[in-house]
């Protein structure tokens, strides 16, 4: 290196050389294998609404189990079964999802208890939802729905994140 | 005898092979305590139990939340060679967790981990972060009930973490929920992606192990090994030149040759092979008469079944239990703590002391740690029997 | 001849005062404590005395694989403690059980007996295993002296059998408070509280004579003449103090995890220590633990600084954090800033209309936060102890020292009362949670009781 130290050796230029192919390559590849592993982060979900049934029989503070089912997700014909707790109060409806806001583990309501137990790691939740014992953070998530008439129709989606 | 030797030297001549096994056979390794030795080798024989019996499961398994639970049902069903092997896979799983603990345990007892073998300690506690990774995602798979709720939970553990959590479920699950991309991803993980990192890491842990020798523990020194106040020992001359590096550059007390030595192949291999064969046939009987349970399939409609973890995963799941909403991260930082501590262990603990009754600064917190994992196990051991 | 003349109609008097047969059907509250105040008494030295079984060996184990005679020593110590002690606590037992239990509460001692007669069986023979193993293992020290393994062996089988007895009588204990239905002798083993009460007590025994052994130390230390006989009770003491809080900073969690299995197992018992008339004394005893943390802190720190060794800087500092953390543990409720956490912990209405004696007296979250930071800092503390320990020379320490050493075992000894009261207390007035109660005792006689079964 005793030369004139702006000029690019032979064994300098190699070395440079070699680097740069590498950059190019791993700017290839990595550029579209981050994107494909990060899409599903920005692909919105399929929001689609389904009739859960008539819940005019459902009585007064007593929270009733139905089973609506979604399509899995757009790539398969198949579908998934989902939870829904329907609770009156007053005449006001609330559903619920059976997802534990601790864990997401499968919430059950206990009627000894009158209270909603995530059997985990003993989450309570009274009969509005409201967490009011153990881990859970958040209150019971509930199903964005609407009701005609009689009849329940709920969207796969929560009213508040979890 | 003569051709065979021919045709060794053949292959010598075109790829060395004889230096390699050579320096992989016939190394001298300390003689005191060699049993507590076979437990890396019983951990490497059980991981390539995993990787044949893994390749082999591949053959039916389907990774879809539709069609896998179903393969697995089939082999359950109607395939008795199918389900021992998936048997084996399952229990030679639970006992490398347990040895490899083990393994770890030992080498902490007997100070290995110091210069100039703290890389050997980093690749270790890495291989056996990858090796839990392995058994978590490796519970997802059949995607029974018992799958699907681990995997609830699994991937909302990350979720806690302060600013990026949802962004890490969400990464991990391929969406909000645990879905279809869930399983495909966590199939990719178990498959490629972490025995990609974990068998050249292995590679490089063995490597390492052959450039310094083994150390054993401090039994096989005398000098600057052994206790200050301990028996002394009457000095023994070598009675062979011994093999590996063991008096690296440095040529002081801190480098001394182990008192006794005895050659890798076949002493040893036989002891080694000895403990891993007692592990294989285990393992091959609760295959036989236990085998991998298969519950019923995933169902996220259910509000009847009680999830009960995996049992590696119970002390964290404990721990889960225990630790009120607002301090779960605090809680999760623990445990991630501790794992630093353990990667950074052989940079803090640097003294030449080898001897675990002389070096209780260490010890001693290296024993809690120990004792809270058993503690918060014993404690929720309750709910995997559902008392 | 004359002075019993003189006193015979006092006798006479006092023979007609008295009741004819065991004191049944009034008294309960003296009853209670006289039961209670035997039962502190029994526990205290049987604590010890168990505690010393496991130590003992343990200590015994160390010392062979250190090669330093101050283990021996300090082994040989607590061998002689067993073999004094240990009669006294038993005979203790024996009067609580035949005179006061079965006096007194006839009907509860028997249906426990017979509930619980194989633990209570198992007890009566680790009890004959522990006595004679402690003896011999105290007698043969010297004989022995060529063969330590096989001495080392017998006080490993001593150590168990220690944790056997602590285990059979906690199974007894922890059922009184978390009764199972079905009554087969696996479940009564397995119910829900004996894992976490044998846990906490074994453990709990093991901290007391770590402490205890501290203030004895300290007490010679003072008295010592020879400077071997200086040097030997300043690390001795120094050796109890940092055994006994390493043991003590396991509690937290496992104290909290049987809390948390109260809590699902016994509601009530659970509402009454953490929310209920209990929860004064549960702050006291949370406030008393950063207190015995921060004693040993302060003396670590004091004995560093002693000898110039390095870290008695540092542990100042988590002397500190400890103030702060057992503020923050003393606080009478949890920081309530809004009306929903001020409602939602009971504090918006008197609690003859359901709200809290103790308002806002929740354990949660800062006093599991303050439980995490003890353990933390007192690991941290134990740990910056070790490293400094070797540039210690022992002999040297002054009576400050000495003094929180003594006040360790003084602080000690009123967490366990004030444990034991609680536990107890918990349950009242049941004597088994749901099932039996002190009130039931006076109405049962002795005659009715179910059939007994022997034992004990």
């Amino acid at each position: 290196m005793a030369r004139d130290s702006r000029r690019l050796s032979r064994r300098q230029f190699a070395f440079l050389g070699t680097q740069a192919v590498g950059a190019v390559v791993t700017l290839l590849l990595g550029i579209p294998i981050v994107g494909f592993i990060l899409s599903p982060l920005f692909h919105r979900q399929q929001v689609v609404w389904r009739q859960v049934g008539d819940i005019s029989g459902v009585p007064d503070r007593q929270p009733t189990k139905f089973e609506v089912s979604f399509p899995l997700d757009e790539w398969t014909s198949s579908n998934v079964n989902l939870a829904v707790y329907v609770v009156k109060l007053n005449n006001e409806y609330l559903v619920f999802s059976n997802t534990c806001t601790h864990m997401q583990c499968p919430v059950r309501w206990q009627s000894d208890l009158g209270q909603f137990l995530c059997p985990c790691h003993g989450g309570l939740y009274d009969i509005t939802g409201k967490n009011i014992g153990g881990p859970p953070p958040k209150p019971l998530p509930q199903y964005v729905h609407r009701i005609d008439g009689t009849t329940l129709f709920i969207q796969n989606s929560f009213t508040e994140s979890i | 005898m003569g051709r065979l030797d021919a045709v060794y030297d053949w292959f010598d001549e075109r790829t060395a092979v004889r230096s390699l096994v050579r320096k992989g056979l016939y190394e001298a390794v300390p003689k005191r305590g060699a049993w507590f030795y076979t437990l890396g080798s019983a951990t490497l024989v059980l991981i390539l139990l995993q990787l044949v019996t893994g390749i082999f499961l591949t053959l039916v398994y389907v990774p879809s939340v539709t069609e896998g639970w179903a393969s697995l049902n089939y082999l359950k069903q109607h395939d008795a060679f199918g389900s021992i092997v998936r048997g084996i896979h399952l229990w030679s799983a639970y006992i490398l967790l347990f040895v490899i603990g083990l393994h770890m345990v030992r080498t902490f007892f007997s100070g290995s981990y110091k210069r100039p073998r703290e890389l050997n300690w980093v690749t270790g506690v890495g291989l056996f972060l990858l090796v839990l990774v392995m058994a978590i995602t490796g519970a997802f798979l059949p995607w029974d009930q018992a799958a699907y709720w681990t995997a609830v939970v699994v991937t909302n553990v990350p979720a806690y973490t302060p600013f990026i959590g949802s962004f890490i479920r969400a990464l991990w699950r391929g969406g909000d929920f645990v879905g279809p991309i869930t399983l495909s991803r966590t199939f990719g993980i178990h498959v490629w992606l972490i025995p990609a990192i974990l068998f050249p890491l292995i590679l490089a842990h063995l490597a390492l192990l052959r450039k310094h020798g083994e150390f054993g523990s401090y039994v096989n020194y005398r000098g600057a090994y052994r206790s200050r106040e301990g028996v002394d020992v009457p000095p023994v001359p070598p009675q062979r030149p011994i093999e590996p590096p063991y008096p690296a550059v440095p040529t002081d007390e801190l480098w001394a040759a182990p008192l006794e030595t005895e050659d890798f192949f076949p002493f040893q291999t036989f002891k080694d092979g000895l403990v891993s064969v007692v592990l294989v046939i285990v393992v091959f009987l609760l295959a036989v008469a236990i085998g991998a349970p298969l519950e019923p399939i995933a169902d996220p409609s259910t509000t009847s079944y009680t999830p009960v973890p995996e049992w590696f995963f119970l002390p964290l799941d404990e721990l889960l239990l225990l630790v009120p909403q607002q301090l779960i991260p605090l809680a999760l930082i623990v445990p991630a703590g501790g794992v630093l501590l353990l990667l950074a262990l052989p940079f803090i603990d640097r003294g030449p002391e080898r001897n675990p009754f002389e070096r209780p600064a260490v010890m001693v917190p290296g024993g809690f740690a120990v004792l809270f994992v058993i503690i918060l196990t014993l404690l929720g051991s309750g709910r995997l029997f559902n008392l | 001849m004359n002075a019993l003349a003189l006193i015979a109609p006092l006798l006479e008097r006092l023979a007609g005062e008295l009741p004819a047969t065991a004191p049944q059907g009034h008294n309960i509250v003296g009853a209670q404590i006289a039961i209670g105040s035997l039962f502190s008494i029994h526990i205290l030295i049987a604590g010890l005395v168990s505690g010393a079984g496991e130590l003992g060996p343990a200590i015994e184990f160390l010392g062979f694989m250190r090669q330093r005679r101050g283990y021996d020593r300090l082994a040989h110590g607590l061998g002689r403690f067993i073999t004094y002690y240990f009669s006294f606590s038993s005979t203790i037992a024996i009067l609580l059980i035949t005179v006061l239990l079965v006096g007194f509460w006839g009907h509860f001692w028997t249906t426990i007996v017979t509930i619980a007669w194989w633990p209570l069986f198992i007890e009566a023979w680790t009890f004959v295993l522990q006595v004679s193993l402690a003896y011999i293992w105290y007698y043969t020290w010297d004989p022995l002296r060529g063969f330590k393994g096989l001495h080392m062996a017998i006080g490993g089988l001593l150590a168990i059998a220690s944790f056997l007895q602590v285990y059979m009588i906690d199974v007894v204990a922890s059922y009184m408070l978390t009764p199972t239905t079905p009554q087969n002798p696996i479940r009564l083993v397995l119910n829900a509280t004996s894992y976490p009460l044998t846990v906490h007590r074994t453990v709990g025994n093991l901290a007391y004579i770590g402490f205890v052994i501290g203030a004895f130390c300290a007490i010679r230390f003072v008295r010592a003449k020879t400077v071997q006989d200086k040097a030997f009770y300043d690390w001795a003491g120094s050796f109890g103090l940092l055994w006994g809080i390493s043991m003590t900073l396991l509690q937290p969690i496992v104290g909290y995890s049987y809390a948390k299995e109260i809590q699902l197992h016994a509601y009530g018992s659970w509402y009454k220590m953490m929310l209920g008339t209990l929860s004064p004394v549960f702050l006291w005893q949370i406030t008393l633990l950063g207190l015995m943390f921060l004693t040993a802190t302060i003396y670590f720190a004091r004995r560093l600084r002693t000898n110039g060794a390095r870290g008695a800087g540092l542990l100042k500092v988590m002397a500190v954090g400890l103030v702060l953390t057992t503020l923050l543990a003393a606080q009478p409720y949890h920081l309530g800033f809004t009306y929903a956490a001020v409602a939602s912990a009971g504090l918006d209405r008197p609690f003859w209309e359901g709200g809290l004696i103790n308002p806002l007296g929740s354990m949660i979250p800062w006093k599991v936060l303050a439980l995490m930071s003890y353990t933390l800092i007192a690991i941290a503390a134990v740990v910056w102890y070790l490293r400094g320990l070797p540039g210690v020379v022992w002999g040297a320490a002054r009576r400050g020292e000495q003094r929180l050493l003594m006040l360790m075992a003084v602080l000690t000894i009123l967490m366990m009362v004030t444990m034991g009261f609680i536990r107890e207390n918990s349950r009242a007035p049941f004597l088994i949670s749901g099932e039996m109660t002190i009130q039931g005792q006076q109405n049962v006689q002795p005659t009715v009781s179910p059939s007994p079964s022997g034992g004990g």
